[in-house]
């Protein structure tokens, strides 16, 4: 990548040529899009899953571990690809508005108009303030080390804060029954789902006792580690299966 | 264009003929695609009854009745530690609003004991039109739903007209068919339209092709701006500030949030209904003739009630074998799952008081092929189970036992 070649050698694409290209832009652009709808919402649908799909899942524990850590996968694939080969800053945003475009057309289409729940019982939770947040920080700095260690941390440590606005409202105390639920608890009671008794849902299971009630900052710093390393996993995944050769034969 | 005219005329037929064909919805619950034995040995169910089966939306209805766990329960099902009384519907048609064991109000799971007796009821509220196949079942971890009786609900009225609110603890009211909708679009519409702008900001230049050649040019200090430096150092300090400048604010709104509630419930069996004591009966031997489809029971019953007793009913996995001798007693004539006279005895006589008694029961009928029963004997854990009910005419009294034996199959 050395600047080989003298600058005044270079010879950008004008007229017909410069419209072809942006043309190409375009149809890679709309290809990626419906690719990464399909492939990363199918990924996360299949990993993070119930944690994503309903809100009674959504607990202080094993939410804000799972879900950063499968949601940074793409992300760092991706950002691999557009950064390495094309110094574009925004594959985890575009991998992750594209996941929430899929998640919101299924949680729509599918288990509202298909299956019935409404709509806020199935909300999804939203990755894009630390998907830019990776962005903009592997842009800055260049360093796929920095943005693992740093930017990795940030996307799993700013997701739970990110949800928060959206999900706090349904943790409201109920009296039901001579017990009391949250207001997210109680849509799991009341909308049935046959597939889905309550003893199913994985929340508040783990050893993260010691330290009183702050289960929700450990979840979150554990979560940031594992994403630091998820991370350049996933690069390296994304540089593996990347391949630009055919561009140097245009 | 002779060419592209038959393709097309195919097609449109194909066309056609998928829309005069019906799609049916599928109804049942692969209630009879358990393996036998765990359905007859696991969660025996009976006097099941709904108040009604028609009703609006927007309207109650209940379903009760009455469950023994077998105490021959299958070694391949683990013991039911947690497990949740379900009913299966095609979605939320309709909304359960309370649900009790044994008089207890319950909402999480519960652990249930081998050998125990309970009573329930589940209240439901309409909130879709239709017509649906409605059963209560229980969902049991690491082995299944085992399905109670299943009725048809039908379901009239407005969709538009179904409420559902509540209070919470702080007083205050709140729709949950829209509680929290309009407030989750509109953050996802702002982090959306946050990414949006960074998204257009760079696909509105020159992307794939003219950047990597770029790039391999050497002249990555062009494809990367003052101006592009310093929006993104803005959103690297900004959106982390904002985000955690809104969390605060959400945090300071809801002060009394509490973590979603993960108990197990904790309810103790009735006193013995099954198995009391009073008439005992032990199951000896049991035989299954295929080419009749007839269970042959042996058993010994000890009646060590005040009256004579008689055997009535057989009971397994909610078909209902009846003795059609006994009159009055418990025939529910027009049930699918009943089989009127599909119980006899050798000997029908009343047992006495203080009688012990080997009696052989052929319950035979068609329900073992239809409802798939007859699939124990290709089970590894070929047991049969059921309950057995019994009599006493002139006391007006019923004694349950749960009974289990190993099934021999006659072939001839």
């Amino acid at each position: 990548m050395s600047a080989q070649i003298p600058i005044s050698t270079f010879n950008p694409y004008r007229g017909e040529k410069a419209r072809l290209v942006r043309a190409y832009d375009y149809l890679i652009l709309v290809l990626a899009l419906f690719l990464f709808i399909g492939s990363f919402h199918l990924h996360f649908a299949l990993t993070v899953g119930d944690w994503d799909f309903w809100v009674d899942w959504k607990d202080r524990q094993w939410w804000p571990l799972v879900t950063p850590l499968i949601g940074i996968t793409f992300p760092a694939a991706v950002q691999a690809v557009l950064w390495d080969k094309f110094r574009l800053p925004l594959g985890a945003t575009l991998c992750v508005a594209a996941l929430l475009l899929g998640t919101w057309v299924t949680r729509v289409f599918a288990y509202h108009y298909w299956n019935y729940f409404p709509i806020n019982m199935v909300l999804p939770a939203t990755m894009v303030p630390g998907a830019l947040v990776l962005d903009t920080l592997l842009m800055l700095t260049n360093s796929l080390t920095i943005t693992s260690i740093f930017g990795g941390a940030a996307f799993a440590l700013l997701f739970y804060p990110t949800n928060w606005p959206i999900f706090g409202m349904f943790h409201q105390a109920v009296e039901y029954h001579n017990s009391q639920l949250t207001v997210a608890d109680l849509f799991g009671f009341q909308y049935i789902r046959t597939g889905m008794p309550e003893y199913l849902r994985i929340i508040e299971r783990g050893t993260l006792r010691t330290y009183g009630q702050y289960a929700t900052p450990l979840a979150a710093f554990c979560s940031a580690l594992l994403c630091s390393l998820m991370y350049p996993l996933w690069w390296y995944i994304g540089k593996w299966f990347a391949d630009t050769r055919y561009l140097k034969s245009i | 264009m002779k060419v592209l005219f038959k393709p097309w005329l195919l097609a449109l037929l194909c066309l056609n003929v998928l829309s005069v064909l019906t799609v049916p919805t599928a109804q049942a619950h692969g209630e009879k695609a358990l393996e036998p034995f765990i359905r007859m040995r696991t969660i025996q169910w009976y006097d099941v009854q709904w108040s009604t089966q028609k009703f609006n939306v927007n309207e109650e209805v209940s379903v009760s009745g009455k469950f023994h766990v077998a105490e021959d329960w299958p070694i391949s099902v683990p013991k039911p530690e947690a497990s949740f009384l379900n009913i299966s519907t095609p979605g939320p048609v309709l909304i359960r609003t309370e649900r009790y064991l044994n008089g207890k109000p319950w909402t999480n799971s519960v652990s249930l004991e081998p050998g125990g007796d309970y009573e329930f009821k589940v209240v439901l509220k309409g909130r879709l039109p239709g017509r649906y196949h409605i059963h209560p079942f229980f969902n049991l971890k690491d082995a299944g739903q085992v399905m109670g009786p299943g009725v048809w609900l039908d379901i009239g009225g407005d969709p538009g007209d179904f409420r559902n609110t509540l209070k919470t603890i702080n007083g205050e009211v709140i729709d949950m068919e829209s509680f929290g909708f309009a407030n989750g679009v509109f953050w996802h519409l702002f982090w959306g339209v946050l990414a949006a702008g960074w998204l257009l900001w760079w696909v509105r230049r020159p992307l794939f092709i003219s950047r990597y050649r770029m790039l391999d040019a050497g002249l990555e200090q062009e494809l990367i701006t003052a101006q592009d430096k310093f929006i993104a150092k803005a959103v690297l300090v900004g959106v982390p500030v904002l985000v955690l400048a809104l969390n605060a604010v959400t945090a300071n709104r809801y002060p009394d949030a509490i973590p979603l509630q993960a108990g197990l419930d904790r309810i103790l069996p009735l006193p013995a209904q099954v198995n009391a004591g009073t008439v005992n009966v032990d199951a000896i031997k049991a035989e299954y003739n295929v080419a009749q489809r007839a269970m042959l029971l042996q058993v010994s019953v000890d009646n060590r009630s005040q009256g004579a007793v008689r055997i009535g009913e057989f009971s397994s996995s909610n078909v209902h074998f009846m003795n059609a001798e006994l009159a009055d007693v418990g025939h529910m004539p027009g049930k699918d799952d009943v089989s009127n006279n599909g119980l006899s005895l050798d000997n029908n006589t009343p047992i006495a008081p203080g009688e012990q008694r080997t009696v052989t029961i052929e319950v035979r009928d068609a329900a073992w092929e239809s409802e798939k029963l007859d699939g124990l004997i290709k089970d590894a854990d070929s047991r049969i189970g059921g309950l057995l009910f019994l009599y006493d005419d002139v006391m007006g009294k019923r004694y349950i036992s749960s009974i289990s034996a190993a099934v021999i199959p006659k072939f001839n």
